[in-house]
């Protein structure tokens, strides 16, 4: 175990080195090197400092300019980046077993999307790595997220009302099939990406569309059971914030050491 | 970075090497071992970007081996490479460190 200082250091390592495109197999073993380095240092009475210099992003750097760039890595995030757009997109229409295309949707979804990889890839290599230090690079990121799901939910809305000609209307079963490739989708990228969220955040945003399929209107109108879904909804958030809050007390308690 | 580590560029290479090959040694093994010679001035940290590049040059090998606590330790072994760049170093050294004494003790040749 790390104190909190090695341990945000070691994270900020793996995510400078993760946006400057390195390869994964690499990060993990220099940051591990780095782990027991830092555990046997803090253990003989170092801190962090004594390891890495005074300037932690110079340190970074010459890290970053021993390892090679992975460009096939990088490439493969380009299409999965284009693949989980779709499926994002995809997804509650075809839940709610409307699925459609028209030419104005297909140029949208080509002009929109191409925006958002460009706008994220500036974000993430170039934008983030300049804050990495700062309380802001949280808030950049949500900020950034947040703003372009906005941007695409408008122009979602903006596509509906527009009232272009589909050229293709999805069957029962495609919508199904096509239910079934996104969720491939995102399985294949939390594991590429080793994260949860492109399985997390597509559950949360199917819960409307199935409650739009399964359960009926008169249901899903009424004011009541509205309002039922409104307070579960804040009991789960309050019950999350309180985890948060006890696990971060915990933390604290324990000086500040990972409670693993 | 102070005026010594700087000065200490490039010759850091030859004493990885030279402690690497007295036989096989981790990170934390091998920053102790700098300081136990002298190097005390350098950041332990300084160590890793170097490794990183020899190994990939070829010049050192790692393995990774179970540790009593914690994650896995990183151990380093002098490659034939290596051994014949550590040979290199050692002329160029003696060379440089010579001329060097020259200078400073007005020894013209």
């Amino acid at each position: 175990m790390v104190s909190k200082e090695s341990e945000q250091f070691l994270t900020e390592l793996r995510f400078y080195l993760m946006s400057k495109g390195k390869n994964d197999d690499e990060i993990n073993e220099i940051t591990e090197e780095l782990e027991v380095h830092l555990m046997e240092a803090e253990a003989d009475g170092k801190d962090v400092s004594y390891i890495i210099g005074d300037s932690p992003k110079q340190y970074m750097k010459s890290i970053g300019e021993s390892m090679s760039t992975d460009y096939r890595q990088m490439a493969g995030l380009v299409p999965l980046m284009i693949l989980l757009l779709g499926a994002y997109v995809s997804v509650g229409p075809a839940i709610e077993g409307n699925f459609s295309l028209s030419k104005g949707m297909l140029w949208i979804a080509i002009i929109a999307g191409s925006i958002a990889v460009g706008a994220y890839s500036l974000l993430i290599f170039r934008v983030l790595p300049k804050f990495l230090h700062s309380k802001w690079s949280a808030v950049l990121l949500l900020g950034a997220s947040v703003a372009m799901t906005g941007l695409m939910v408008m122009i979602l809305l903006w596509n509906q009302k527009q009232g272009f000609e589909p050229i293709f209307t999805a069957t029962p079963f495609q919508n199904n099939v096509i239910v079934a490739v996104c969720a491939v989708i995102f399985i294949v990228s939390a594991i590429y990406t080793k994260t949860w969220f492109t399985i997390i955040i597509p559950l949360f945003l199917s819960v409307g569309p199935i409650a739009n399929r399964f359960i009926p209107q008169d249901v899903n109108e009424d004011p009541t059971y509205i309002l039922y879904t409104l307070i579960a909804f804040v009991i789960i958030a309050a019950f999350m914030i309180f985890i948060f809050m006890a696990k971060r007390k915990k933390m604290l308690n324990n000086g500040g050491k990972r409670n693993v | 970075m102070s005026d010594t580590t700087q000065m200490l560029k490039g010759i850091l290479d030859g004493c990885l090497l030279a402690i690497i090959k007295e036989g096989e040694i981790y990170g934390y093994e091998l920053a102790a071992k700098l300081e136990s010679y002298g190097f005390r001035s350098l950041s332990e940290g300084t160590i890793y970007p170097l490794l990183l590049r020899m190994q990939k040059e070829g010049l050192i090998s790692a393995t990774l081996r179970k540790s009593t606590a914690g994650p896995k330790r990183k151990y380093y072994t002098l490659t034939e490479k290596g051994e014949q760049e550590l040979e290199l170093f050692i002329g160029r050294w003696e060379q440089v460190s010579s001329s060097v004494d020259n200078v400073l003790n007005k020894r013209g040749i």
